[in-house]
């Protein structure tokens, strides 16, 4: 076998980590310290505008992604990325000023200093499915997630925009499935993988995030997948906060737990159910995880 | 001492209205050499020409100059004059005072005295222009038709009906191309094999057309007038002469499973088959990666069934060579597919589409058999997971065509055309059925085209939704297909039995082979380029070789028919004379100074450069140099160009001439 490389990376919570889903920064941080991977925050990050700056004026959300993109580079390693949002908003920051010498130039002057624009900026699944690499992620399994049917979720900000250099095939990625697959977990096929949940509208316009997350929910059951899996914490919140109210609006039953891919993956390293934050679930994944004996 | 004529054309205003063109003519007339100089107002035009040839016989011109237009609009025009009134048309050169001068300026004076400087230099120039003799090469009278579609039938047929042999091409068992796998053909709604059939049979019983189905080409040598094309004819296990086309052999093959692909896979053949029963010809062939004889060594009873023997496990691939002097390329098309992608291809898949994997979302060739009579269904539409009449059924146009992020942004022409046909056909044989076409806009422009188009709107109530449709996804025996209707701005969804996409048109597979073969150049879509888009669409920028239908770009079949037609034509003004006259524009290598690097042959883009062994008197290799075969280079001066010893040189274009250009200014 070779010999493990050390890896080592900068990282970006992005705002949401730090708040409603402190699970996800929990889990995250866990699970790599679990795999001998090292994460340093980048010290002073700040929001990266996500989906509202770019709305409003595209100068202000470039400018926030490069100063981002600016103090990671204190921290050695590649940036690591939890939220799907922030990896989209990082990256395309980064492909519109490689593209437009103009736009660079005045935001350059707007943070004052370079922009790094060959810096490379990774999505956890990134890191997971290629640097450290599925079969090193398969000889850290302890305890298979088997019977274990996930439904893997994508929404539409991690393959997306689809011009700017991405993660995976930006129509039909497998990279979610691929980590899963080497938890030992049965991922299961279904069409709602890339459908928009209504992310950041869950505030403005509830009623159509309530119809968006609906349609993902029931073809996820459709499906037969016990539970959902994402990598984002916009997803996340419309899915498992919001799944009450969706069931009441459609009088139906769900009851699917929908987990961070540090969790489940974190359980099949064997962490404890304290250490990747599963109590912080609204959809108490519990029974479902007893069930399979995975607890 | 030369005594040259300067001819300063008006252009009516063209170049008048900004040059004074009276005044060029005095001041160029001062010019040492320039024995002659005059203007008028039309200088192409009949008295125009008599002026010019009167002037050289009364003045005793050794060489002209016409300051006008653009060579590309009349050099010919007056070299031919010239050539009237006994000089070597070589020896007359036009000054572009047009499209150069006159058209970019504004400013009078200016114009005037840039007019000036043109024509002086090309004053210059033809001083030094030499006597070229027109070059003649023997034509072979006979031409290749690659292709047995309709572009290269139609385009075999027209040539062979004028008396001249036609060697014709098909890779395919039997000749009928797409054309022959359609249903009904737009706009006029007749049954594509009733128009197809028997010209195929005329083909195939024509004395002057001489039929290679199964086959290849091979290699390609030679030029204009005196081709040598090597074909393979594959082994097809069946001796042609011997069978009967009794079908036995077909009946009797107990390999049954084989998907057709004729139909689209959706039926099954034999391993001995023919690709339909109207093939041409009707010799069956033997599939030998499924034939289980090939695979196993056992079986052979097709050879036992046969009555007259004609089954021959043992024939091998043929190599045959023919001499002809003209090819056209009719090689066609092939539909873009949305299964995956094999990694490297520039062109992505349809994954939100289900890369194919969805059984009832078929392509518009797939809907063609199913709605043909001599189809897998019988001309029932029937889906093909469970063999149910759709009741609700979704068109999508411009898959793939038109999606720059897919890699194609061409359109593909015929799909606006064939969906609303498509929507008809549906319309006529499942009468309760309801036809949702996605488009995102139509584009029906040909002879009773938009009229078909708005009836399948008007009388088939087919209902069109401008926009796009995002993905499609399966939901119990349903597909649900997610799109956009721009006109209201609203989202919608249908809930389909079936969809048909329309997939973009590309060309054959291998075209960017069959290209290289003949030294034809192509576009990044591989489909061939002619050689010029508006002057010369049939003919390509390689002498002797011609483009008919699809492979040139998107058709449909009146076009493929024209432009068929169009490359006979072109083949038959080739034979019409015994001789070919060619311009002495070509290159010329001076051994002595040719060092044998070659780098001209790895430029030239018409493979026109060929290797010269030089040797002594006593028959020892002294060295070995380019040679320019002027039956093939095109004139366009890349090797002079190139080679780093100055020894190769385009006859008119010589350095010298550029030279005397350069330091006239
Ligand atoms: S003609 Fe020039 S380029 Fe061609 S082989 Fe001779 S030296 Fe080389
Ligand atoms: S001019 Fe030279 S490069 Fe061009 S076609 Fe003729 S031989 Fe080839």
């Amino acid at each position: 076998m070779t010999p493990k490389k050390a890896l080592n990376y900068a990282y970006y919570p992005g705002c949401s980590l730090h708040a409603s889903a402190g699970e996800y920064d929990l889990s995250t941080r866990e699970l790599f310290k679990k795999l001998d991977i090292g994460l340093t925050e980048v010290p002073d990050w700040f929001c990266c505008g996500a989906t509202p700056a770019h709305n409003v004026d595209e100068l202000l959300s470039l400018s926030l992604c490069a100063k981002n993109l600016e103090l990671a580079e204190q921290v050695e390693g590649d940036l690591a990325v939890a939220c799907a949002a922030c990896f989209s908003r990082l990256k395309t920051a980064q492909h519109v000023l490689a593209e437009s010498d103009i736009k660079r130039r005045q935001v350059e002057k707007a943070i004052d200093a370079p922009v790094p624009l060959t810096s490379n900026v990774k999505h956890l699944l990134d890191i997971l499915a290629r640097d450290l690499g599925l079969e090193q992620l398969e000889q850290a399994v302890t305890k298979p997630l088997a019977g274990l049917k996930v439904a893997c979720y994508y929404g539409c900000l991690l393959t997306r925009p689809t011009d700017v250099p991405n993660l995976d095939c930006v129509e039909a990625p497998t990279i979610m499935e691929d980590i899963l697959k080497a938890a030992g977990a049965e991922t299961v096929a279904w069409s709602h993988r890339m459908e928009c949940c209504g992310a950041n509208f869950t505030l403005s316009r509830p009623g159509v995030v309530i119809q968006l997350s609906h349609a993902i929910l029931d073809s996820a059951k459709e499906a037969g997948a016990d539970c959902i899996m994402v990598a984002c914490p916009l997803c996340h919140g419309n899915l498992d906060i919001r799944q009450k109210e969706i069931e009441g609006v459609y009088n139906t039953e769900y009851a699917m737990p929908v987990f961070y891919i540090t969790q489940l993956v974190g359980l099949a390293t064997g962490l404890g159910a304290d250490k990747l934050g599963l109590d912080a679930l609204i959809v108490n994944p519990m029974p479902l995880l007893k069930e399979k004996g995975l607890v | 001492m030369s005594r040259i004529g300067v001819f300063i054309c008006h252009c009516g205003e063209n170049i008048s209205r900004t040059v004074d063109v009276e005044r060029v003519a005095a001041q160029v007339g001062t010019l040492p050499g320039v024995a002659f100089s005059t203007d008028y107002k039309y200088m192409c035009s009949d008295p125009g020409q008599g002026l010019l040839k009167k002037a050289i016989q009364e003045q005793r011109l050794s060489h002209v100059v016409v300051a006008a237009c653009s060579p590309r609009m009349h050099e010919k025009t007056f070299r031919k004059a010239v050539e009237s009134a006994g000089l070597n048309p070589f020896l007359c050169e036009m000054a572009n005072i047009r499209e150069h001068c006159s058209w970019v300026h504004e400013d009078r004076e200016e114009a005037t005295r840039k007019a000036i400087e043109i024509v002086g230099m090309m004053v210059e120039r033809v001083k030094k222009n030499r006597v070229l003799p027109t070059i003649t090469v023997p034509v072979t009278k006979r031409s290749l038709v690659i292709g047995g579609g309709i572009a290269g039938i139609q385009a075999a047929l027209d040539i062979a009906d004028c008396g001249h042999e036609v060697v014709l091409v098909e890779r395919e068992p039997s000749i009928g191309g797409h054309m022959a796998q359609l249903s009904e053909t737009f706009p006029t709604l007749d049954c594509s094999q009733c128009i197809m059939t028997p010209k195929m049979v005329d083909v195939a019983n024509h004395p002057k057309i001489k039929l290679y189905t199964y086959a290849e080409i091979e290699h390609v040598e030679g030029y204009i007038g005196n081709f040598q094309v090597t074909v393979r004819k594959k082994a097809r296990s069946v001796d042609e002469d011997k069978c009967t086309g009794c079908g036995v052999c077909m009946t009797k093959c107990p390999q049954k499973k084989i998907p057709n692909t004729f139909d689209r896979n959706l039926g099954m053949r034999p391993a001995i088959y023919v690709p339909f029963p109207q093939a041409v010809p009707n010799t069956p062939v033997i599939d030998r990666e499924n034939c289980t004889k090939f695979k196993t060594g056992k079986c052979g009873v097709c050879q036992k069934v046969c009555g007259p023997g004609a089954v021959d496990y043992e024939q091998e691939d043929q190599l045959i060579v023919e001499p002809v002097g003209a090819i056209v390329v009719a090689t066609g098309f092939d539909l873009y597919s949305i299964e995956e992608k094999p990694k490297g291809s520039p062109i992505k898949g349809y994954g939100e589409f289900g890369h194919g994997k969805i059984p009832d979302v078929i392509d518009g060739m797939t809907f063609e058999r199913l709605a043909s009579a001599s189809g897998p269904t019988g001309g029932k539409i029937l889906r093909p997971s469970d063999g149910r009449e759709p009741k609700q059924i979704v068109f999508i146009q411009c898959v793939g065509s038109r999606a720059r992020e897919k890699g194609i942004s061409y359109c593909s022409k015929i799909c606006c055309m064939y969906t609303a046909k498509h929507t008809m056909l549906y319309h006529h044989k499942v009468h309760d059925g309801q036809a949702y076409v996605f488009f995102m806009d139509a584009r029906t422009p040909g002879k009773s085209y938009d009229e078909f188009w708005r009836r399948s709107i008007e009388e088939e109530e087919a209902v069109y939704i401008r926009g796009m449709v995002s993905r499609l996804y399966q939901k119990g025996d349903k597909i649900v297909v997610m799109g956009s209707d721009i006109a209201v701005g609203v989202q919608v969804e249908i809930e389909a039995d079936m969809v048909v996409l329309a997939t973009a048109v590309q060309p054959q597979k291998g075209a960017d082979t069959l290209a290289q073969k003949l030294g034809i150049s192509y576009d990044k879509y591989h489909f061939y380029s002619e050689a010029h888009a508006k002057l010369r669409p049939v003919e390509c920028a390689t002498a002797g070789i011609y483009l008919a239908g699809a492979c040139q770009g998107p058709k449909d079949i009146p076009d493929t028919v024209s432009q068929a037609s169009a490359a006979a034509a072109k083949v038959m003004t080739l034979f019409a004379k015994d001789k070919l006259e060619r311009e002495p524009i070509v290159a010329k290598v001076r051994e002595a100074g040719c060092v044998g690097c070659f780098y001209c042959q790895k430029v030239c883009p018409y493979g026109a450069v060929e290797e010269k062994e030089i040797r002594d008197r006593q028959g020892n290799l002294v060295k070995v140099v380019a040679y320019v075969n002027p039956g093939v280079c095109g004139g366009c001066g890349t090797c002079q160009a190139t080679c780093p010893s100055k020894s190769v040189e385009l006859d008119g274009y010589t350095d010298e001439q550029i030279v005397a250009m350069i330091e006239a200014l």
